[in-house]
């Protein structure tokens, strides 16, 4: 079983075209990916951090492409972490539909969650949005903000570093008033969910009214998506 | 909003309800180009999920696959000994967004259809289940546990101890059957009825109405072969999950499609809701689907009934009541504290009535199923529709549920899901593929069993839902992920898939 303590599920919004799939490919595999092309069946990736000597695994969802006529599934904001919600520092119709945005976190996703706006693409000399516009719109709507560029590599591991050490302090912190720390406790108390993940290791404890010793409350494994180490 | 929709497809899919969200994930996965929309601005068709203000404004407007809709509010009924938070209409509106009311709500067996279907593709990664914490029963009017796992027969108090020893021989013997075919007991048991079986056995009443109502799920003419193999079926799913061999999907059933379609989409299908069609036609070769101004074209075309357009409705024949469905919102779970461990139970009933000639299912949900707020439950009720009306065909369900047992209701509803009938479908003169729409049933046999159907209609020899590969497994640039084999499969999965491939044939439901 791999190793690491906090496992975090961070997802991405924004309009089509913003930088969505750069940052993430930026970030995971260190390059940035040149044309337009969907990437298929690729739908969310990994990246485990160091973050305070701790062994942090990153789980990182794209849209999918679900953006591009506003059809993305309630169930993608599910049991997210963190929220990074992307605009393209270019392109004033990108940050004009961030009120449709957060209308939209605000109605799927947990309440709890931390939520980044950031605007991308500062590599671009025909930038529209200033940077204090942003900034004062991040703070207007209780958000962190940061200008990236997946081109130019800038600010993107920052971006992901400050989320892990973030969600770290709130997972230690259990104060239940984060999304992280309200999972940490959910593991806890018993009240888990269970990712289907988990069932080559059951399902080896045989079945019937044989050795059915499994707890009655569901622990999500590990291994699963859906849980989180620790 | 400019319209940059592209014109033309292998396959157009019209609702996103589980069936069509099967058939696009699996069409989508193989290669094929899927448009996939429908005219709601939600996911799920009659298989959503919603909020409470969604679900009332829902029953009262009425449409072809959803009708006879009621609700009525409650005042609370808490006695004054009791002063627990008082729950009002205007404080159940407040948490409108933390309940997710499903129109076709069911429990999936541990090992059942829609857990392997979910497995062998991968899109389990999509979703989280609650383990189920009781199956119960009626039993002089109590509601008791039935015992599952070997521990519960051990600890339960509702059996003597030789009704404990009874209970486990019995489970055993069903658990041990068949794998010697020319068994004795199947010899003398052919052609007759589970029950008989049972009584032979000589167990107690009580124990055979544990195995009748909750275990094997039978009625009276259930035959000995249709018994036993439900029994097996349950006993197969035992010890996976869990404590009971039921699973149930977090935050509602209306998830499940949402996951199909999130694999489609991964794989390249267009998603587009808030788009209706106004007509279907087609020439020799493909489909021509007008919507909003544009002529969307198509060499398959899948629709779900409740959105065929009107002037095409008619070659599936008149929709007819499917489901009754009852939806209760109460302060109070069902049955005792042992039932409601740690602020209630998410709990399965089986009801009859009528002599045992009619069932209902009754769903209970607590805030562990991420379906309703804390300190309220969700109560779920449904029956095999008999008469356009919903109330009364739950009318002698309710009252064993509620007459005896005061459960403090806040919020009751019904409702009638409504379908064209299987031969309707089945005769229509269109090259439209019409998926079925929901039956009642446990798990989702027979809605994967319609889309894999409507799969091989469509894509004859073509493999349905393989695996699709994990991020890790995926190497970007040049290569095709789709190209992985089993042999490339990490030791865990394919000890998995091998787990799985042994279940499947203890386990298949043959009728």
């Amino acid at each position: 079983m791999e190793d690491y303590k906090f496992l975090f599920k961070i997802v991405l919004v924004g309009n089509a075209g913003v930088g969505k799939t750069c940052l993430v490919r930026r970030f995971t595999q260190g390059l940035f990916p040149p044309g337009q092309g969907a990437t298929i069946g690729v739908d969310f990736m990994i990246k485990t951090v160091e973050v305070e000597g701790e062994k942090i695994k990153l789980q990182i969802w794209d849209t999918a492409g679900q953006e591009r006529f506003r059809s993305i599934t309630q169930s993608y904001y599910r049991s997210a972490h963190a929220l990074i919600l992307v605009y393209d520092i270019s392109c004033q119709p990108t940050f004009d539909c961030l009120p449709d945005w957060l209308r939209e976190i605000q109605e799927y996703a947990n309440s709890k969650v931390l939520k980044i706006l950031v605007g991308n693409k500062t590599d671009r000399d025909d930038r529209e949005i200033p940077t204090p516009i942003g900034e004062e719109f991040a703070k207007q709507h209780d958000m962190y903000f940061l200008e990236t560029s997946a081109k130019e590599a800038e600010n993107v591991e920052r971006l992901f570093y400050e989320i892990a050490a973030e969600l770290i302090g709130q997972a230690r912190s259990k104060d239940g008033t984060s999304a992280a720390a309200a999972a940490a406790q959910r593991q806890s108390d018993g009240g888990g969910s269970i990712g289907l993940g988990s069932l080559s290791a059951k399902a080896a404890q045989g079945n019937c009214c044989g050795g059915s010793n499994s707890s009655s409350n569901g622990n999500a494994n590990p291994n699963s998506n859906s849980s989180q180490g620790g | 909003m400019s319209d940059d929709l592209p014109e033309e497809f292998d396959l157009i899919v019209i609702g996103t309800g589980f069936v069509e969200s099967c058939v696009a994930a699996a069409a989508s996965r193989i290669g094929k180009n899927v448009l996939h929309i429908d005219a709601n601005d939600y996911y799920g068709d009659v298989w959503s999920s919603f909020s409470l203000e969604a679900f009332i404004k829902l029953l009262e407007q009425p449409s072809n696959s959803l009708r006879n809709g009621s609700y009525t509010w409650h005042k609370s009924t808490e006695q004054e000994e009791q002063p627990v938070t008082s729950w009002t209409r205007e404080s159940l509106l407040e948490k409108s967004r933390r309940f997710s009311l499903d129109l076709s709500p069911r429990v999936a067996y541990c090992a059942g259809s829609l857990v392997q279907l979910l497995i062998q593709s991968n899109i389990c990664r999509y979703a989280e289940f609650r383990s189920l914490d009781h199956v119960c029963m009626l039993y002089n009017e109590e509601l008791v546990s039935v015992p599952c796992s070997r521990s519960d027969v051990f600890n339960t108090k509702t059996l003597t101890m030789v009704e404990k020893r009874l209970l486990m021989k019995f489970l055993t013997a069903c658990n041990d059957y068949g794998e010697d075919k020319c068994n004795e007991d199947s010899l003398a048991f052919r052609g007759r009825t589970f029950l008989e079986y049972l009584q032979a056995q000589r167990v107690t009443e009580k124990i055979a109405n544990c195995v009748m109502q909750a275990i094997a799920m039978c009625d009276a003419n259930t035959s000995f072969e249709t018994g036993m193999q439900r029994t097996q079926r349950f006993l197969g799913s035992l010890g996976r999950y869990g404590n009971t061999p039921f699973l149930f999907p977090m935050y509602g059933c209306g998830e499940l499609p949402q996951c199909f379609c999130r694999l489609c989409a991964v794989y390249g299908g267009i998603y587009c809701l808030k788009r209706s069609v106004d007509d279907i036609n087609w020439t020799d070769s493909e489909l021509l689907v007008s919507s909003a101004g544009k002529t969307l074209r198509a060499k398959h075309l899948v629709c779900a009934p409740s959105q065929l357009p009107a002037t095409l409705a008619t070659h599936f024949g008149e929709s007819e009541p499917r489901i009754s469905r009852g939806l209760f919102i109460t302060s109070k779970p069902l049955g005792n504290e042992e039932l409601n461990k740690g602020g209630g139970g998410v709990n399965l009933l089986r009801l009859l009535a009528a002599n045992g000639e009619r069932e209902a299912c009754l769903i209970q949900l607590s805030h562990y199923s991420g379906a309703c707020p804390e300190g309220l439950y969700i109560l779920h009720l449904t029956t095999p529709a008999i008469s356009a009306d919903p109330a009364a065909d739950l009318a002698d369900f309710a009252a064993q549920l509620f007459e005896t047992h005061a459960s403090q209701i806040l919020l009751s509803a019904y409702f009638t899901i409504a379908a064209p009938a299987a031969e309707g479908i089945a005769n229509a003169d269109t090259p439209i593929l019409c998926t079925a729409g929901p039956a009642y049933e446990q798990d989702y046999d027979a809605a994967i069993e319609n889309a894999r159907q409507i799969f091989s209609q469509l894509y004859a020899n073509e493999e349905f839902l393989p695996r699709a590969p994990d991020p890790e497994e995926i190497v970007v640039d040049g290569e095709d992920p789709s190209a992985l084999n089993e042999h490339s499969l990490p030791d865990d999965l394919r000890a998995q898939l091998q787990d799985l491939e042994q279940a499947a044939q203890h386990m298949d439901i043959a009728d």
